[in-house]
């Protein structure tokens, strides 16, 4: 008894020195962000600021274009989630349900371009954009990932799971299919598709590489780019810095608490049937 | 929904391929100081010019690479900032507007008014391409207080009293085993580096194109500036947890350091309790330093060749640049602003006006990966401890690859 | 399919429910792929109109290059170093999430957030603790460790501590693909082992890792694609310096294209990458088959 005592406190301690790893940069960085004393390499290193402001918060608002970071990011990140949404059920529910020639095809060809790392795209993706005056503008930000194969082929996972006689009577009745699909298997597929929407959020809120490179201007930056660019620049104010980076990661930390369940199925679906 | 959608793809994509109305005018921000004043010059030239319509669209990080993404997008700004170091590259590449014409229609721009090292400086194949917007030189900046508590009256004025003032300067100021207190500050940067090669009797590249990074007088200044470091009596800004060499100045980790007039006002505005002069730097062999100039150009794509050389010659001209370099970030590169602003007078901005009789322009005629090159050689030294002799050979063979043509 | 409505019909459907998607791919993906080969094979710079035709030109260039072949070996020190580690930290955890504790959930939240956050903001908050007088030296010299590194300019810990910000920050996403693992093995499973008398390591050596093989294959490939690709961190934290000791070969296709503006040698560094990310994922799939058991 006394042993599994001793097991079950050393592993509490295990659990929280993870704990401390995993979240203490974040409390650390919070803390900066709420100093009011500009050298943050004084030791000993204190957790608790001695002169605690908001000072530094009110000077993200008012001395960096962070309000148009914002609305850019917001944007940027609004409409590829929709859209995201739409096309990846729109798809999956063809792929997983109609039949037409050359499925079989497509849907490989879709497969094995997930094979392709990203960074390949680069260049020939610039290019592209560059021939259709789309550099550094919205459209160039948002164009590039309004629809994403990961997301097409967890839909299609998610449909084929569904009993074919849901939409048998429908059919019967002579509906269409984009009443098939958006009275019937919309409704019953939200966890999938809140799935999804909280994947591309999070991706499309954190995207750095591509913003990097299709921007040049400071009013079309998106908010890490924005921050990342301070980055030299500020490298004498950490509070400022540490108070931008705490806005930044404050609306997927709301979603992904708000939202965990989701997050946790789209993990899992995901990664069985990867 | 599938309508509504397509609806905002097809505004976004008319939204985007709108013509520039306005003419647009670029530049970095190194500080918040500096976009003030950029911001307060304009106003100026909006007075004198009301009919002119103009945007401002200042680059915060990257510049090079964002500017660079512009100008091969056909998108570049009308009017925009370029650095003296990499210029020679765009020149080369044909990218942006000769000016010759427009000057000799412009009589009153006064080319002749230019010091003689910036007149030239963003010439290429015998045309204009660009008017440095003002300069900057490496001086010496040193804190008084440490050095009255050191028993030193006067700055160093070559390379013996450099180190021997800088070993008295090193000290443990709070007795806790570990030197809070540096004489110099180096840092692993080739500008930086460069004064010292001059000094030396060094250069980087002969003006008949030939690399001389590898030889013994860049290597003997190398070995000198490494040795402050290594000696312990010079610190780098990284050690300190500092962004840069000003930054260790102004937190008092350091009695000397090398600047330019940048630092006058990050001094005044973050750390205003720092007393300090500023002297010119200590000599070698030779009188030298490194001048720094940084040029308005105009691309071949402007739309608005007019009111864009309305603003490059306010601002480049004589009351522009006048306004410009008031402020003292910078100093003129026309001789009439310097008398007028009494810059030969003033005890700091002197030292400048001195310094560029003997000053060479940091202008290196290589392509852009050149600089990367030599900033990789110097982190070999500073942080791999290589020795200067070797990264410097191995590094002349490199740069044979990046010449022009 | 019984019910017919006709072939015709639903192929009308599908190829209007396609077509966007479709198009979005083509031009975005299935033609820059194509494009990327033809690209490197150009001396392509977008400052000057003549682009000529070089063959291998680029692909030899590179293999010259110091940097290029530095960068290559930074990335494979890289990868190899951070995907065990990764998914063995992301396989314990899950086994510890996996037990019944009070407030898992909050232990579980903990783990995941720097999955969540931004990269820019992990890598800002990064060079804080990694630099000379930042925490990471200052909790070693609270416990009696005296390190005077400042670890992103230290060639030989640059690279080290960026694999230990990347471990830090996917460990907790790839912690819910192996808990989903573990919540689909059967109890019945363990108890029967238990009765046979097996302790908790024979239970994980012999019941959990065998079990979790497909979730373990799933992670380690996502784990090579993204650590193959490292990009975000380098670009923030070091710039690939000090002297490209943290060069990366996606750091090297970005500064290559976009610093020096040479596209065509970009994009076959691009291939290049892609090529031994295939050669990788294959080599993995040929000896560690995901249903091995």
């Amino acid at each position: 008894m006394k042993q599994i005592k001793l097991q079950k406190i050393l592993f509490l301690i295990v659990l929280g020195i993870m704990t401390m790893i995993y979240i203490g940069p974040f409390l650390f960085s919070l803390s900066i962000s709420f100093s009011g004393d500009k050298n943050v390499f004084e030791w000993p290193i204190s957790f608790l600021p001695d002169d605690a402001t908001f000072a530094n918060y009110r000077n993200v608002w008012n001395e960096l274009p962070f309000g148009k970071w914002l609305f850019n990011s917001v944007l940027v990140t609004t409409i590829q989630t929709i859209s995201n949404v739409f096309f990846a059920a729109l798809a999956g529910f063809t792929f997983a349900r109609l039949e037409f020639p050359g499925k079989n095809i497509i849907f490989t060809i879709l497969l094995s371009s997930l094979m392709i790392p990203g960074i390949v795209l680069l260049v020939p993706k610039f290019i592209v954009l560059n021939e259709l005056s789309l550099i550094n503008s919205y459209g160039g930000l948002i164009l590039p990932g309004l629809v994403s194969v990961t997301n097409i082929f967890l839909m299609r996972q998610f449909f084929s799971t569904i009993p074919k006689d849901l939409e048998q009577a429908a059919l019967i009745d002579g509906c269409s299919y984009f009443r098939i699909f958006w009275e019937i298997f919309l409704p019953i597929s939200k966890p999938a598709l809140a799935a999804v929407a909280i994947y591309t959020f999070q991706g499309s809120w954190n995207e750095f590489l591509w913003p990097v490179i299709v921007t040049y201007t400071e009013d079309m930056y998106t908010l890490p780019l924005g921050m990342a660019s301070l980055r030299h620049e500020l490298l004498t104010d950490w509070p400022l810095l540490m108070a931008g980076t705490i806005l930044i990661s404050l609306p997927t930390l709301a979603i992904f608490i708000i939202f965990q369940r989701y997050f946790v199925q789209g993990v899992s679906s995901s990664g069985l049937k990867g | 929904m599938r309508i509504s959608y397509f609806i905002v793809l097809v505004t976004l994509c008319f939204s985007c391929s709108n013509e520039e109305k306005n003419m647009r005018f670029s530049s970095w921000q190194s500080s918040q100081t500096e976009e003030k004043i950029v911001r307060e010059t304009l106003e100026s030239f909006k007075k004198v010019y009301p009919e002119v319509a103009f945007d401002y669209q200042p680059i915060p990080g990257n510049y090079t690479e964002k500017i660079q993404l512009m100008l091969g997008t056909g998108k570049a700004p009308d009017l925009f900032w370029l650095k003296g170091s990499t210029s020679p590259a765009y020149m080369s590449f044909n990218v942006l507007y000769p000016l010759d014409s427009l000057i000799s229609a412009t009589p009153e721009f006064d080319v002749d008014d230019f010091f003689p090292l910036f007149k030239d400086a963003f010439k290429y194949n015998d045309t204009y391409y660009g008017f440095g917007k003002d300069f900057n030189a490496y001086v010496l900046f040193y804190n008084t207080e440490m050095f009255e508590e050191a028993g030193l009256t006067s700055p160093p004025t070559n390379w013996e009293e450099l180190v021997t003032y800088a070993t008295k300067l090193t000290k443990d100021t709070n007795g806790d085993g570990k030197t809070n207190q540096f004489g110099f500050v180096v840092e692993p940067t080739i500008d930086m580096l460069m004064p010292f090669a001059y000094q030396n009797g060094g250069e980087l590249i002969s003006d008949d194109n030939e690399i001389k990074i590898g030889e013994p007088a860049f290597i003997e200044a190398f070995d000198f500036y490494i040795n402050l470091y290594r000696t312990g009596i010079a610190t780098i800004p990284s050690n300190q947890g500092a962004g840069w060499n000003g930054d260790v100045f102004g937190r008092k980790q350091a009695a000397m350091i090398i600047s330019g007039a940048w630092l006058i006002p990050y001094l005044k505005e973050s750390f205003p309790d720092v007393k300090y002069k500023v002297a010119e730097l200590p000599m070698g062999k030779y009188k030298a330093t490194l001048a720094f100039s940084t040029a308005y150009v105009i691309p071949k794509t402007t739309k608005h060749l007019d009111d864009t050389w309305k603003m490059f010659s306010y601002l480049a001209g004589k009351k522009g640049m006048k306004e410009w370099t008031s402020s003292g970030i910078a100093l003129p590169t026309r001789k009439s602003v310097a008398l007028e602003n009494g810059f030969y007078q003033d005890s700091i901005f002197s030292v400048f006006m001195k310094s560029v009789v003997y000053a060479k322009l940091y202008k290196i005629d290589l392509k852009e990966r050149w600089f990367d090159e030599s900033e990789a050689a110097m982190q070999a030294v500073f942080y791999k401890g290589k020795e200067p002799e070797e990264v410097l050979k191995k590094l002349a063979k490199k740069l044979e690859k990046y010449k022009l043509n | 399919m019984k019910f017919s409505s006709s072939k015709k019909e639903q192929r009308f459907w599908a190829y209007l429910f396609l077509g966007f998607p479709l198009l979005l791919m083509s031009v975005f993906v299935f033609f820059p792929i194509a494009f990327a080969f033809v690209v490197s094979f150009y001396d392509w710079n977008l400052l000057i109109p003549d682009k000529p035709f070089v063959g291998l030109g680029n692909y030899f260039e590179l293999f010259k290059d110091e940097v290029f072949v530095k960068a290559v070996k930074n990335t494979i020190v890289y990868t190899m170093g951070v995907v065990p580690v990764q998914t063995m930290l992301s396989l314990f955890l899950a086994f510890i999430m996996n037990q019944k504790i009070v407030g898992i959930a909050f232990f579980r939240t903990a783990f995941y957030i720097p999955a969540v956050t931004s990269s820019v903001v992990t890598s800002i908050i990064f060079v804080w603790i990694y630099s000379k007088p930042g925490l990471l030296n200052y909790i070693l010299d609270t416990v009696g460790i005296d390190s005077n590194i400042d670890w992103l300019t230290n060639p030989s810990t640059v690279l080290p501590a960026i694999m230990v910000l990347n471990i830090w920050t996917t460990s907790g996403y790839f912690m819910v693909s192996f808990l989903a693992g573990l919540q689909s093995i059967p109890t019945t499973l363990y108890e029967a082992a238990k009765i046979d008398g097996a302790n908790q390591w024979r239970l994980f050596k012999d019941i959990t890792v065998p079990m979790v093989r497909p979730v373990t294959y799933f992670v380690v490939v996502m784990s090579l694609i993204g650590c193959f690709q490292v990009f975000d961190q380098i670009f923030i934290m070091s710039s690939g310096g000090p002297d490209n000791s943290s060069t990366t070969m996606s750091y090297y296709v970005y500064q290559n294209s976009f610093k020096y503006f040479r596209f065509g040698l970009g994009a076959a560094s691009a291939v290049i990458l892609a090529l031994l990310i295939f050669t990788v994922t294959a080599i993995q799939k040929k000896y560690l088959p995901p249903d091995y058991y």
